[in-house]
């Protein structure tokens, strides 16, 4: 017993150091999505009074590229408009119409915290349950996807980034219309995969990448991003590079897409596959 | 000499604060993401206990976790510095060991003792985060890189901070 005690009292450094290691290593190895989830909003509700304030100030550091940019979207939308339009009456299916139900609304927030740097990279919005975001919802910028809605509260809410190997999205090649999965690798900030694409389609570099639109998340025809390489993998598939046209280090208006038809598509489908 | 556990513990708040609102916010192309915490465990005085570097080593570690939402991962790389340091002082010993009432900065030891010194904790603490971080070797030469430029990045820091804030 006095020889333990002993040993203890000389060792303690070292038996302390092994002690906190094991305790931080199996922090590390044990937790899952969910408690790495809650551990980051558990950090973020600290951060997040001292973050807005930054934010506020950073704010007025970009507010030129943002003018620019939301005066780019705004024509973008004016050319949008019904009155944009030469409608002739023969053509009755006018899809803008404010008669035809709306599908997609568009709930504008603001990036309050975001991460590129790491692994898993989350991002936190301005806004929560209360502006009508929920789960689920697609994220955009004016320059193309962003990610999509994890967890809310009242008035908050934090996205998957597309940085974020968790995060898979169906895109479509405009030119060919052939669609696959494309998610991040964690490599290049600037860089994701497109996979499944079969071998005998014609690919070029350059050609643009859009969101297809299954699956009742993303609106279609979203831009993502452009082909920048592309090699086959395994003899069959194609692994296309794409280079993204949003860029996650300077995101801080973005638009939360929710789909008024959601729910329908879904028990609808669950319903086709239990029958 | 009774001012030291308090500069001791205003150092520690001041670093976890400059990287939680400054340099988490710096990210060039996702390559260089500094970690100057490790000032502090470079900074505290030779003679400073080992068991209480090793719960300050996790303690920092936790709230620079809690901050970042990374479990662990600074955590492993905190508490193995802390515990690493002794070692490291030895191995870089000046000839007749270290004098009395001597604090680890350039200004007591010199730019070549601190610079050596610096260079191995920070890159020891670099590669443990990153290849955590990354928990593979897969993309092991995109995280060497990593460990590298960001190393560079929080080495000038360290070593600029000696001659502005540190001094005598």
């Amino acid at each position: 017993m006095r020889n333990l005690l002993r040993f203890i009292i000389q060792y303690h450094v070292f038996i302390l150091f092994v002690i906190f290691e094991i305790f931080s290593i199996s922090l590390l190895f044990t937790t899952s999505a969910y408690h790495e989830a809650k551990f980051y909003q558990a950090g973020q509700k600290i951060k997040k009074n001292l973050a807005y304030k930054i934010e506020n100030w950073l704010d007025y550091f970009s507010l030129y590229k943002e003018n620019k940019k939301l005066a780019e979207e705004n024509n973008r939308l004016y050319n949008l408009l019904k009155s944009s339009y030469k409608i002739s009456y023969i053509d009755s299916a006018f899809r803008g119409d404010t008669l035809s139900p709306r599908n997609f609304t568009y709930i504008s927030a603001r990036v309050i915290n975001n991460s590129t740097n790491k692994k898993y990279n989350y991002i936190t919005l301005d806004k929560g349950r209360r502006h009508g975001i929920e789960p689920e919802m697609a994220v955009i910028c004016g320059d193309g996807i962003v990610g999509i809605i994890k967890t809310v509260s009242d008035n908050f809410s934090v996205a998957f980034s597309l940085l974020n190997p968790r995060f898979s999205v169906s895109a479509k090649i405009k030119s060919s219309g052939y669609f696959g999965p494309l998610s991040w690798k964690g490599t290049s900030t600037s860089k994701a995969i497109l996979e499944d694409i079969p071998h005998h389609v014609m690919i070029t570099k350059g050609d643009t990448v859009f969101t297809s639109g299954y699956g009742s998340i993303f609106p279609a025809d979203i831009m993502i991003g452009v082909i920048s390489d592309y090699r086959l993998k395994g003899g069959n598939y194609y692994e296309i590079t794409v280079k993204l046209s949003a860029d996650f280090h300077r995101l801080n208006q973005v638009q939360v897409i929710r789909n008024e038809f959601r729910e329908e598509i879904e028990t609808l489908e669950q319903k086709a596959i239990n029958e | 000499m009774n001012k030291r556990p308090v500069e001791i513990v205003i150092l520690f708040i001041t670093v976890i604060l400059l990287q939680v609102l400054i340099f988490n916010n710096i990210q060039f192309s996702g390559f260089i993401n500094p970690f100057i915490y490790v000032l502090f465990f470079l900074l505290v005085p030779f003679d400073f206990s080992r068991s209480l570097l090793l719960i300050s080593g996790l303690s920092m570690g936790l709230i620079i976790d809690l901050f970042l939402g990374t479990p662990g991962i600074h955590t492993s790389a905190t508490v193995f510095i802390a515990f690493i340091r002794n070692e490291v002082l030895k191995v870089i010993a000046p000839h007749g060991g270290y004098e009395l009432n001597v604090l680890p900065r350039i200004s007591y030891m010199g730019f070549e003792w601190f610079f050596k010194y610096a260079l191995l904790m920070v890159i020891i603490h670099h590669l443990i985060l990153f290849y955590f971080e990354a928990l593979s070797f897969v993309n092991f030469f995109h995280t060497l890189l990593k460990v590298f430029l960001s190393s560079a990045f929080s080495l000038a820091f360290i070593i600029i901070s000696q001659y502005f804030v540190f001094r005598k």
